[in-house]
Formats: structure tokens, sequence, C-alpha cells
């Protein structure tokens, strides 16, 4: 909280949208102790008992709707919680919430009982940095066991301490059971860790009653893999890249990497070479069909319940898709291609054959296409099971911080490519798609036509590529061995990941390694709403209503 | 067809045994035949055909390693699966978890005491075959309950019960539909209504048109088709295993020899289907130029075929959908269709 003035620096430029700074502050009035600049929007350091105020006032006097992230960190004197707010209608509208505590009595005030997403990440603050949150629903650890000691991102935690959770002693899912009273009429189910549908090692606790869910409480962290705890261990240059790709391994590693490089970019103020924009669009959006098709194909095998016709014809165009990315990248699925600055290199020689079969592919794909909504979205039986299940309100969308194909699909026209543009998207011709159902079948529809969307991106890249003079293929700009950004600058940047908005909030510390380095994951947001899209429904649409969330585990725990 | 003798006495005749204790031992026989046949059957359905189908369907290779054409497969999977830990799980219901798989495979078995397979190969032909074979048939959903109630978990109950709620709504589509062609035939016998079938209904340039009941009574073949879907489990109403929703249904704790009998029991339902399908609406044994037991084996493979397509095309339905398509719609089709047929039969004075 020390000001640039004390530290007698410039404040760096913020690039708030068309914020207008001193209105929000005099809206928010005595609650703001002081004012910082972050390098993407004002940043107001509020009283930790006005959090729901300040909050509140924010989000219906100035229209911030989106509570995209809460980032929690400890400082050598106090700890701080920053929400960062949006707007669904632009988010280069954003300002944050700076909320300081004290380290002797790390207490703030929650902002769930205004955004409902604030829950999940709060309690995310409160497990891994260990600000407690005052009027909090449920503050209980999220990602580690209930029984852990101490908060590893906190500065006291002893890091080489190691701690085994026994099984015995963790919560037994088994235990009793878990009748409501003598009278109850509901069971409890445990859905997961290890149950056919999912798609990785997520546990749903289940009342039901009957067939019907009654309640759905999502516990996840089953693999955290202390992804930001790695990233803080690594210098910005060239050891924090790799682990992106382990975020959505669906394979969306290249838009993973690319919300690091957006974010640390944009903190050591690099320049990326247009030619290397251009390969970064291609590839990332790649990415986003081999995810796509994953996810239309994960969703009808919970549907059809074995492998079936749709899930391989799924998997084997996906794998076409991994193959061109493997010549891109040179490798399949933990790509490690992009570099701040740039691309790690250029298109493979041969370029021609390289993009001919870039074009073989996207020539085949409208068929493709049209085979699936055959086999699957024209289907009766298909439609009336995803017709009307898991539906979510776009209020709730909003709510609960959903982003990506599933607000897209609850008719949100919200995607940071066109709405914050980055790489290349801006320069080229494709449409967002949304659609009003809201329901498991528009976001199937959402995901299908996206395919197309990004094949016309591809195809405009392709074409660029092919005519782009020899001598200015340059794929990566001037950036120094050593990064040290300043001490104190901080940014959160997001990209719109295969599953939505995905964030990463850097705060430098004069080091060449980031002091704290937080990953807003899309599907860890999109997953705590599936309690409001899936109560009252059977459990059937519970798993649909899952595979329509399309999360990827490794990017929720992270 | 009807004037064939049954498989016992033709064994009894053959090896010239007569008396309690040759009946008996020619009835042992006979039935260890035809057990024997369809247990073949099964062994070629399960670990193989099914695979290569499958994979058929959905752009795969499927077994190919072990033997011509993966056939050594068969051999593998059996040795695989009988060596197998039995493991039974904590809380368990012992007598019904045991009994569970032998009632299901069993009853499966049962059933084909009555089909006539051709080439004499019937093992028994009472005035009340058709009767029976439905009733030993829906013991399946019994075993299915005793397993999922038994095994102590709540995946299998789940399982278990959709099971149950599944069978009672569409067997009686099911007996019904059969109950128009016994309008027919007049008689609930296998071997009439095979006889029945096997005058001529017409013929078009010069090829005879047997008067199977699928052409004469296709509406009510359709009917039976998919009921028969939903009575064996097979999608789109395979909701009683509905491995992603309720992991397994009522086999999720089965392993072992159990699991190889459940897994056996629901191929020998399948072809049971296929054998009461092809009995009831495709002329039995009947066909040209080949013998009759090819014939009615190519009519049950067809049958397995057409459930194998569907579990690789259509999405399953949902519970309650199943249950409302069973009560509101196929159950009041099947009415009609009996109805109907009755009417119509009575007008043209048949």
């Amino acid at each position: 909280m020390s000001t640039y003035d004390e530290r007698n620096v410039e404040p760096p430029t913020t690039d708030a949208g068309d914020v207008d700074g001193d209105a929000i502050e005099e809206l928010l009035g005595d609650h703001v102790l002081d004012r910082e600049q972050h390098l993407n929007a004002d940043a107001y350091v509020v009283r930790a008992d006005a959090v729901q105020d300040v909050l509140r006032t924010l989000r219906e006097e100035a229209g911030f709707d989106h509570l995209s992230c809460v980032t929690a960190e400890e400082h050598e004197d106090r700890f701080e919680s920053i929400y960062h707010l949006k707007q669904y209608d632009d988010p280069t509208n954003e300002v944050s919430v700076v909320v300081p505590t004290s380290r002797e009595e790390p207490v703030s005030e929650s902002g769930a009982p205004v955004f409902r997403t604030a829950d999940w990440h709060e309690r995310e603050a409160y497990d891994l940095v260990g600000i407690e949150y005052d009027d909090h629903p449920n503050l209980e650890r999220i990602l580690l066991p209930d029984t852990w000691q101490g908060h590893p991102l906190g500065l006291d935690y002893n890091q080489d301490k190691p701690q085994i959770v026994t099984f015995e002693e963790n919560a037994n899912p088994l235990e009793g059971d878990h009748r409501g009273g003598e009278d109850s009429d509901t069971m409890y189910l445990n859905i997961g860790p290890h149950h056919p549908a999912t798609h990785g090692v997520l546990h749903v606790e289940t009342v039901l009653d009957g067939e019907q869910v009654a309640d759905v409480n999502p516990d996840i962290g089953y693999l955290h893999r202390c992804e930001e705890q790695m990233a803080q261990k690594g210098t910005y240059r060239y050891q924090i890249m790799p682990y992106p790709d382990r975020w959505d391994y669906g394979p969306g590693g290249i838009i993973n990497e690319w919300a690091y490089a957006r974010a640390a970019e944009d903190l050591a103020d690099i320049e990326v070479p247009e030619y290397a924009q251009v390969i970064r669009t291609m590839g990332a959006e790649m990415c986003r069909i081999a995810c796509h098709l994953l996810a239309t194909a994960t969703f009808a095998l919970d549907l059809y319940g074995d492998f079936t016709a749709i899930f391989m014809y799924g998997m084997r165009d996906r794998e076409i898709v991994q193959n061109l990315l493997e010549d891109l990248t040179g490798q399949r699925m933990m790509f490690n291609f992009l570099r701040l600055g740039g691309v790690v290199w250029d298109i493979p020689e041969p370029r021609e054959e390289y993009f001919e079969n870039v074009r073989d592919f996207l020539d085949e794909l409208p068929a493709k296409l049209d085979e699936y909504h055959d086999l699957i979205t024209e289907n009766e039986i298909f439609q009336s099971r995803c017709v009307d299940t898991g539906y979510l309100d776009p209020e709730v969308a909003k709510d609960y911080g959903v982003t990506g194909p599933v607000a897209r699909g609850s008719g949100i026209d919200y995607d940071v490519r066109r709405d914050d543009p980055y790489g290349y998207y801006d320069e080229l011709d494709w449409d967002v798609v949304t659609e009003d159902g809201g329901d498991n079948f528009s976001r199937l529809l959402v995901r299908m036509r996206e395919i197309e969307q990004s094949a016309r991106i591809i195809e405009q890249c392709v074409d660029l590529l092919e005519d782009w003079p020899e001598d200015e293929r340059e794929i990566q700009a001037n950036v120094p061995r050593t990064l040290k950004p300043e001490a104190g600058k901080e940014t959160y940047r997001t990209v719109e990941g295969a599953k939505g908005e995905l964030g990463i909030y850097i705060r430098a510390d004069g080091t060449e390694k980031p002091g704290r380095f937080k990953i807003r994951s899309p599907a860890f947001s999109n997953l705590s709403a599936l309690q409001e899209m899936s109560t009252g429904e059977y459990i059937p649409d519970l798993i649909a209503t899952l595979g329509s969330l399309d999360v990827i585990l490794g990017e929720v725990d992270r | 067809m009807a004037t064939a003798t049954p498989l016992p006495d033709t064994i009894s005749d053959l090896l010239g045994i007569g008396g309690l204790a040759g009946e008996l031992l020619s009835m042992l026989l006979a039935a260890a035949l035809v057990g024997t046949i369809m247990l073949t059957m099964t062994a070629f359905a399960g670990p193989w055909a099914k695979r290569k189908i499958t994979a058929a369907f959905t752009d795969r290779i499927s077994v190919n390693r072990i033997g011509p054409m993966g056939l050594g497969t068969i051999i593998v999977d059996a040795v695989r699966l009988l060596s197998k830990e039995l493991i039974i799980p904590e809380g368990s219901d012992r007598p019904a978890y045991d009994l569970a798989p032998v009632v299901l495979a069993g009853s499966a078995i049962l059933g084909f005491a009555v089909i006539p397979m051709g080439n004499g190969i019937h093992l028994a032909d009472p005035e009340t075959g058709l009767v029976f074979v439905f009733a030993v048939a829906s013991i399946a959903s019994l075993g299915l309950l005793m397993g999922g109630y038994a095994s102590n978990n709540k995946y299998s109950l789940l399982g278990g019960l959709r099971a149950v709620a599944q069978n009672i709504a569409y067997e009686i589509p099911l007996v019904v539909t059969a109950a128009s062609v016994v309008l027919f035939t007049e008689s609930l016998q296998m071997s009439e209504i095979v006889a029945a079938q096997s005058v001529e209904l017409a013929t078009i340039a010069g090829i005879r048109i047997p008067a199977w009941f699928a052409f004469v009574n296709p509406f009510a073949f359709v009917l039976f088709m998919v009921a028969n879907l939903a009575e064996v489990g097979r999608n789109p109403f395979d909701t009683p295993e509905a491995p992603t929703e309720i992991v397994g249904g009522y086999q999720t704790e089965y392993s072992s020899v159990y699991f190889v009998l459940f897994y056996l029991g629901e191929f020998v339902h399948i072809f049971l289907g296929g054998a009461i399908i092809a009995t009831l609406f495709l002329g039995g044994p009947a066909g040209p130029f080949l013998p009759g037991f090819v014939w009615f084996t190519i009519k049950i493979w067809a049958v397995f075929l057409f459930t194998q397509w569907c579990r690789s095309a259509v999405p399953r339905v949902r519970i309650d959908q199943i249950i409302e398509i069973g009560w509101k719609g196929l159950l009041v089709l099947s009415f009609a269709n009996l109805v109907l047929t009755a009417v119509i039969l009575g007008v043209l004075g048949l």
C-alpha cells in the first residue's frame, strides 16, 4: 500500500477502459482509504468491513456486474484480497478493489452475499493464503484436505515440512448412512471421485430424493498440483511457460500459455511482432477446436453411455488437429510453444505442406460437423435429453462469474477475444456465437458453432501467413534474458480460453520471479454454478449438465 | 414343423434307450446340447463379435492380435474373467447376492427350452410355450433386483430399481403385442406359431413371400422390437446399467465368476429376445436353401446386430422418459394393435 509518491517512482499508466476513476472514488465515498494503479485498472483500497457495501455499490451503480477473480496475497505487513471487477458488456472497463487486513487478525468481510462467485474464490483464498472471511456462507478449505495444517501460500508456511493426510484422517465419504434423520426420504450419494462421468477426479456430493437431485455440492481439489506456487518459483522468461499447458489439457495449451504471456508481456512492457501474433492466433484456435471436439465427444458419451460412434468420431477428428499442433509445436499436449514476446519457432518447413494440411482439415471440417449434427443435434432422443435440462439463467450465470461457451449458451454475449482484443483477433472476420436457450442443448450448439468460427479464423491466419513477406517473418521480439519487472507493478489480464475467461494476476516484486501468481480458471467458476443448474433434476441430467459445463479438472484444481 | 419330434425323443430313439432312466438321460443330453449351442453363441458374441461390431460402427479396429481375426480373445477373456478375484462387498446380503447372477443367467437359458430352432432342435413343445417363455424371461428382473439390492451399494440399488421399473413397463406391451400374434395362430404352442407362418402370403414376381407375422402385421413387429430393446436393456433403454450415470447399476459390485454370469445372462437374454422375435415374427427356422437351424441362427444374430447398432448410435433415454414412453406410449399402442387386429380378423372372418 505504500504509494508511488513515497517510493518516488512514476505510477504506471492504467488501461481501464472508459472508467472514470474519480467518479468511482466519489461513489464509494468514505470506504476508500487509498487509490492504487494496477496496469489493467484503477484499484481502490477499501476498509475490510465495507467489502459488501463497496461491491454492491460498484455492481448496482457503476455496472460492474462481473466479479472475474478474487486474488489473495500476503505481504510483509498485511494480507490483501483483491476483487477484480469487470463489466459483461465491456470487459475493458475494469476496477480492482483491494482489501487489506492486518497480519495479526486477517479477517475481512466476505463478498459472497453480493457476488455468489466470491463464495468459492474466497474459500480458495482462505485455504491457500489464510484470510478469513466474515459472513461467508461456508468458509471451508476447498482445494486442500480438511485436516491440512497451515496455508501454503502464506509467508510463514514451512514449505519443506511434508504433510501426509492419511485416508483415516480425511473426511470419510462412506461414514454413516448420511441420512438426514429417521423420517428423511433422501439418500446421500457420492458421485466420484472415481466415477465414469466426472471427466477427471471430481467428487460431487449429491443428496437424492428418489432419482431426483435435492442438493449437489462439487468437492474439488483432487487434482491440485500447486500450479500457482510453482509459477511463483519460476523465472518469468522461461521457467513458467511450461506450466500453463497443464491446466486445461483438453488440449488448450496454447491458449493457456497466451494467458500467461499476455499478463507477463503487459507487466514487462513487451511488444509482440505481428507475425508471431498471427501464429499464436492460429495455434490458439486449433487448440479451441480440439477442446470443443473433446467437449462435444465427451458430452455425447455422457448421454449415450458407452464408447459410441459420436465419441469415436470426435476423437478421430480431434486427432487431426492434434497432428497439426504436433507439427507446429513439436508436442501433442504440453506444447510450451509461446515465448514472452513471440513464439518459439516459425511454421515448420516445408511451409506449403503444413498449410496444405491445415487447409485439408478445414475443407473437411464442414462435412464432419454436418455428420455430427446428423448424429446428435438432429436426433430426437438426444434433443429430448438436452433441451430444457440444466437450465442456467443469464442473471444467475453472471452472479456466478460464468464465462465462455457456458455463458454464451445462456445468451450472454461475452467473449474476451472480441471485447478485450488481443493477438490478431480484431483484424480478422469472425462472429461471437450465442444461443438463448440456457440449457444443455444450447451449450452444445455454441461449442459446435464455435468450431466453425475457429475454422474461419484459422483460414484467415493461414492466408495471412502464406503471403507474409519472407524477410518480415519476425517470430520473437527483443526481450532481455532476465526480466525483472519493477516491484509493486500489478496486473490482471485475461484471454478467452476454451472454457471461458482465463485470467492471470501477477504482482512483480522486483525479482525475476513473480511475487504473486494467481490463476483465474474459467472452469472453476463455471463448475460452481452446477448446483444452480441441476437441483431438482434427475441424476442423468446432472451428469449431462456436468458434461455440458466441460470442466477439465486440471484447470479447476490447478 | 408341427410334426417334428422333440429333441429328447430323437435322442432316445437314436441311442435306443427307453424307460424312465433313458428318457431322463436323453432329456439331459438334449438340454446340454441346446445349452451348449447358446453358450457358444454367447462366447462368440460377448468377447468378440460385440467388440468387432461396435468397432465397425465407431471407426475402430478392435481385437485383432490373438488368433485369426482376434478370435483367440474369446479364450483369453474367459481365462481372464474366471481367474479374477471374487470380491464380495462388506454388508452384502449373502444368499441373495450369490443367487442373483445364477437367477439371471438361468432364467434366460431356460427360455430356450420351448424355442424351435429348426432341424428338430426343440426341447419341449408345451401348449403354453409362449406363456412359458415370457414367464421365465421375466424372472430375470428378479435377478437384477436381487443383485442390485443385495450388493449394499447405492448405485446398484438405483440400477436394480430402474431395472424393475423398466421391465414392468415394457413387459406388458411385449406380452400384449405377442397376444396379437396369437390371434392369428389361435395357439400358444411354439410349433403352431411357426407352422402358421409357413403358408404363402403372396407371390411377387415369382418369389414366394411367406406369411411371416413381420409382413402380416409390421406394426406389431416394430412395437415388439422396441419393447424388446427395453426388455434386454440396450440403448436407448440401457438405464439399469447406465455406466455414465450409475456406474454399472446392479452389476457394479460383481466381479469374477459372478460378473461373468451377469454378462452371460445379459447376452443370453438378448439372444432369447432374438429367438422370440424370430419365432413370433420371422417364421422361426424357415428360410430357403440353408438348413433351418442356420436360418434361425442368422435371424437371432440379426436381432443381436440390431441391438448393437442401437447401442452405438442411439442416446440413452432418461429413466422418467422411459417409464413415460412405456406406460403412455407403447402400452396404448400395443392395446390398440391388439384390438384392431382382433376387429380386422373378426370382420374378415379369418
